[in-house]
């Protein structure tokens, strides 16, 4: 069964058969430096409405830096981020952020940490789809400190997707759980992915995952993005498929030649 | 039936039975001591052990307190220290607090006073009570002065620690999720400092009794402090010992629902869950 093929690199895949409601992203020559240090240099990437993007490469690369440049939660030194044509800084509640840690409120339930991604007022209704499309619906009125690791993420992924935004920016969300939950979040991720044809770009250190999850996959390395590779899906993907070993050895190749 | 199922069935049914009928013993634990010092005491004191001019009687407390209560002269005394008290709170916690929150938030009210509080914090304050009294007189503004300045520190210190030990990561996601400062405010710093503000105020309500007493014993024409004065001058040594009990019941009560606000407050922490 032929279920992942390799496209040449400067074919662009149609957005998807998604209710077009992603955000497209634009990154102009984006350099950012810390103290002289250049972590991003002269950087181009353009992020199409709906597609998912993962962001590989070695620690301290600058993936983080990069994400959260996307999330206007920083300034790029000279450069541009443009979401959906406007300054990333104006996104809104269009764009959600999705940490490593939970980072969950402890004095507040389950149901009101989810609240705080609602930006015009509560909206219970809202609230509890939210937490039932995380399979979280039992949990509502529970303390954030009673729930499992897998759990808290689950809260984070409803907090983030409650608003329905179009873009939303992960970076390493599953990095601190265990193997299995982590490859319940996966399915979790992809499938509100293709649901609600959000954009998404996931900042993550596990190539399997970037492979089982992206239309594309960057590797970021010396500043710039040193490999792109598509990932065009016809039917359901197999994971430990021969096809996505050998994007893994191609991506893991580009990573380690940096 | 063997004789384990037997054993098991036997306990799971003895439990709950006796249980719901008396009051649990582990709750009555902390009383035992109290209550055994005072059975003694009663003791030595009915069989001429301990002279009543020495210390008087529990039984013999316990008349005075009736017949000051009738009298009404206890609850005024009473009345006056706990106003008092309660005064000092207010205006030195409220400083204590607000300069704390502000210190917390902002770089430049820290920079503009955070080093002269430090300074004068390595001050007792009850060493001003000369000063204090030459200023104010022994008027009710020498006490609330003391008590204020007193209860002050342990409310600004505890505050800005709390402030300043609030998880950064919880005000980049606040920022991130379009809260503005003052939602940032309400919804992360202030539940987020919460658990240290109530350590300041437990630290505080102990030196606000404190602070009380001592000014009340030295300057005051009313209040269980003056009460104690006045006893301890015409020898009523009943009277001394019955302020300096309710003292330990008012600090005590302070505490206590200072306890029950905190359990309230901070239910969501894993150290008050299940309690
Ligand atoms: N606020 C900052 N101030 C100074 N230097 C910074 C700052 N943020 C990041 N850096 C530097 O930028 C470089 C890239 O950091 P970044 O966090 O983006 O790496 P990363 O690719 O996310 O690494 P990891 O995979 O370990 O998370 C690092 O050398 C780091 O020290
Ligand atoms: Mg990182």
């Amino acid at each position: 069964m032929q279920a992942v093929e390799l496209l040449p690199r400067d074919i662009t895949v149609p957005p998807m058969l998604r209710d077009n409601r992603g955000a497209a992203v634009s990154i102009r020559n984006v350099t950012r430096s810390f103290e002289g240090n250049r972590v991003l240099s002269n950087l181009d990437l353009d992020v199409r409405p709906g597609e998912f993007l993962s962001i590989v490469g070695k620690s301290g690369c600058g993936k983080s830096t990069l994400l959260r440049l996307i999330a206007g939660l920083d300034q790029p030194s000279s450069g541009e981020v443009r979401i959906d044509d406007r300054p990333a800084t104006q996104a809104g509640d269009k764009l959600r952020i999705m940490f490593q840690e939970p980072r969950l409120l402890p004095w507040a339930n389950v149901a009101d940490n989810v609240a705080v991604g609602l930006r015009q007022g509560p909206d219970p209704q809202a609230v509890t789809e939210a937490l039932a499309s995380v399979q979280l619906a039992d949990k509502a009125g529970v303390w954030p400190a009673l729930l499992s690791g897998g759990q808290r993420q689950r809260a984070a992924l409803a907090r983030a997707l409650v608003s329905h935004p179009s873009l939303l920016v992960l970076d390493e969300p599953l990095g601190a759980l265990d193997a299995l939950t982590r490859l319940t979040m996966q399915n979790l991720i992809r499938d509100m992915h293709a649901k609600a044809g959000f954009t998404a770009i996931l900042v993550t250190h596990d190539v399997a995952e970037a492979v089982a999850l992206s239309d594309r996959v960057i590797v970021l390395g010396q500043g710039g993005i040193l490999h792109h590779v598509e990932i065009l899906r016809v039917g359901p993907t197999q994971r430990g498929s021969a096809e996505l070993a050998a994007i893994e050895a191609e991506i893991l190749d580009a990573i380690f030649a940096a | 039936m063997s004789l384990t199922e037997t054993l098991i069935a036997a306990r799971s049914r003895r439990s709950p039975g006796l249980r719901g009928l008396l009051p649990r013993p582990d709750a009555l634990l902390p009383y035992a001591v109290p209550a055994a010092i005072l059975i003694l005491w009663e003791i030595a004191g009915a069989s001429g052990v301990i002279s009543d001019t020495v210390m008087p009687r529990p039984s013999t407390i316990l008349a005075t307190a009736v017949q000051m209560t009738l009298s009404g002269e206890l609850f005024t005394h009473l009345g006056v220290s706990a106003l008092r008290a309660l005064a000092g709170l207010v205006v030195g916690g409220g400083i204590g607090f607000i300069l704390g929150v502000s210190n917390g938030v902002s770089r430049l009210s820290e920079t503009l006073t955070d080093s002269t509080l430090q300074m004068v914090r390595n001050i007792p304050h009850l060493a001003l009570i000369p000063l204090v009294i030459l200023w104010f007189g022994i008027g009710e503004g020498a006490k609330l002065f003391l008590v204020a300045l007193g209860v002050f520190f342990p409310i600004y210190l505890n505050t800005l620690h709390g402030i300043r030990n609030i998880d950064p990561q919880l005000i980049e996601m606040g920022r991130a999720y379009g809260m503005t400062p003052t939602q940032q405010f309400r919804r992360i710093v202030l539940p987020g400092a919460l658990p240290s503000i109530f350590v300041g105020l437990r630290y505080g309500l102990g030196i606000m009794w404190l602070t009380l007493i001592v000014a009340e014993t030295l300057s005051a024409s009313s209040g269980l402090g003056y009460m104690a004065m006045k006893a301890r001058e015409f020898m009523v040594l009943d009277v001394v010992v019955l302020s300096i009990l309710l003292y330990a019941a008012l600090g005590k009560l302070a505490d206590s629902l200072t306890r029950a606000l905190e359990r309230r407050a901070l239910k969501w922490s894993p150290a008050y869950a299940g309690r």
